[in-house]
């Protein structure tokens, strides 16, 4: 059963570092089991930055075991357009987070359990790091045909992912996090990590799409709780040091002085789409409108989430020259987002004669454009 | 000359212009890159700022400013080809150019000779 420790043992982690512990006998595998009190996919990441920017890790490893209510995570390099469905997370309040460690994306609930694990930068070892899940897990389970691949995922049946790892290099230290599907909504999971945005042109690092499957599909008595206590249990073996979890809370500036800053960043437009990288987008729709199909082309070119360079082809007359190139100008500069869109839409309008005509077609012209962002 | 940082990106100074890359050493750590993440021109930074990353199929990995100075030039080859920082770190896989701002930080930075011999002390 993994502790659950009251608040009274949340300790100081810069303590933890300054005290060695009294049966401390080899320093280089002291180890440090950490897990969060919270669910906040923002707060989270928030706690492996302060770790990773903060602690000493030369003579202690960390293991950070955490999990989030419904979130995307994707890669540091990544284009959230193309990753996934951003209507949809927006409807069912899914969030989005853009972590600091490389690779792909990943929908994360409270089913899915994240384990990162902290070292110096030589000591950087993810094939350890993953051999010892599996360890666990078969401790648990013997049966369970789980092993690693020269990708770095954990293969259920031989077949299907049930874990994804990512990895930061910083200037000392280095952490190698990776998810383990427990009991995931694969439906919300499938749903939402597709993209319906068409044209899409960009050097975005991309995903890998892979089949998944939950352990708990492969054997229901298996929980959460039992796979983070089986993974710390035997990270508390390999480091030679006592099964505790300290236990954090993400939100508490006195533990972690400086963690409120951090989580605020990453919850920042600037960083969650603002770091996608260059992009374009080349398309054309099909506007229906009265008795006539419509053929419209757009093409933008979007920088730091911000439209560079917009052109909006449309057959000529349907609408004021002079208010789609006023349409084309406000959009330059303004953010890849459909609020954002909406708000500049509404106002071009006010400045124009009440005409039912032009507000229907115009209407029309800013909902196409807007299911593009 | 070239100069080397301990983290390993190296610096090559001419007409008071510095070329900016990472040493073989850190490319073949790094692995196959498959993104580089580079600053705006005319970003100013201050030596040991962070002025980008590298992401290989290993890890995302901070690059380190080996001097203070502004950005003038950035590869933009590596948009389209990210391998080039691992098949020619020392050439065609610059990353950034950048002004000398303060040319004594220069001589904080380690020549060839005794970048070797520290890389092979840390692979000990």
């Amino acid at each position: 059963m993994v502790l659950r420790s009251s608040l009274k043992n949340c300790l100081q982690l810069s303590c933890i570092l300054r005290t060695p512990k009294a049966d401390f006998r080899n320093t280089t595998s002291g180890g440090l089991i950490v897990q969060s009190v919270s669910n906040d996919v923002y707060q989270n990441l928030a706690v492996e930055d302060w770790i990773h920017d903060h602690m000493n890790l030369e003579n202690r490893q960390v293991l950070f075991l955490w999990r989030n209510s419904p979130a995307v995570v994707i890669g540091r390099h990544q284009n959230p357009w193309r990753e996934c469905t951003l209507r949809l997370l927006r409807q069912k309040k899914i969030k989005l987070a853009r972590r600091r460690s490389g690779g792909g994306t990943v929908y994360h609930d409270l089913g899915n359990i994240n384990l990162t694990f902290f070292t110096t930068r030589k000591k950087y070892e993810r094939m350890e790091n993953l051999k010892l899940v599996v360890k666990a897990l078969k401790s648990l389970r013997p049966q369970l045909d789980v092993h690693v691949t020269d990708r770095y995922d954990i293969l259920l049946d031989r077949h299907y992912k049930i874990s994804g790892t990512a990895a930061k290099l910083g200037r000392t230290t280095a952490y190698h996090h990776c998810t383990l599907l427990c009991n995931a909504d694969k439906f919300v999971l499938s749903a939402v990590l597709k993209s319906p945005y068409k044209g899409l042109k960009s050097n975005a690092t991309p995903s890998v799409p892979a089949s998944v499957k939950n352990l708990f599909e492969e054997d229901p008595s298996l929980t959460c709780e039992m796979l983070l206590d089986a993974i710390a249990e035997e990270y508390a073996t390999q480091h030679q040091v006592d099964h505790h979890i300290t236990v954090i809370n993400p939100a508490d500036e006195t533990v972690l002085p400086g963690i409120n800053n951090k989580t605020k960043e990453l919850q920042t437009w600037e960083w969650v789409y603002g770091k996608t990288p260059k992009f374009s987008v080349n398309t054309c729709f099909d506007m229906v409108y009265k008795d006539s199909v419509l053929d419209v082309k757009v093409d933008m070119d979007v920088k730091h989430g911000r439209i560079e360079v917009c052109n909006i082809d449309l057959p000529e007359q349907w609408l004021p020259p002079a208010l789609c190139s006023e349409l084309v100008k406000s959009l330059t500069g303004s953010k890849f987002c459909p609020n954002e869109t909406t708000t500049l839409a509404t106002t071009l309008l006010r400045v124009c004669p009440q005409d039912d005509e032009l507000q229907s077609r115009w209407n029309l012209l800013c909902e196409n454009l807007i299911t593009l962002m | 000359a070239r100069k080397f940082t301990d983290k390993h990106e190296w610096i090559s100074v001419e007409n008071g212009i510095g070329t900016v890359g990472i040493s073989n050493f850190a490319q073949e750590a790094l692995g196959d890159v498959v993104y580089c993440s580079l600053p705006e021109i005319g970003t100013k930074l201050s030596k040991h700022d962070e002025f980008g990353a590298l992401e290989s199929v290993k890890a995302a990995s901070e690059l380190y400013s080996p001097l203070s100075g502004e950005v003038t030039e950035i590869n933009t080859a590596l948009a389209d080809n990210p391998g080039l920082v691992n098949k020619s770190c020392y050439q065609d896989g610059w990353l950034i150019k950048m002004t000398v701002e303060n040319p004594a930080e220069l001589d904080e930075l380690m020549n060839e000779d005794a970048y070797e011999k520290y890389v092979k002390s840390i692979e000990d």
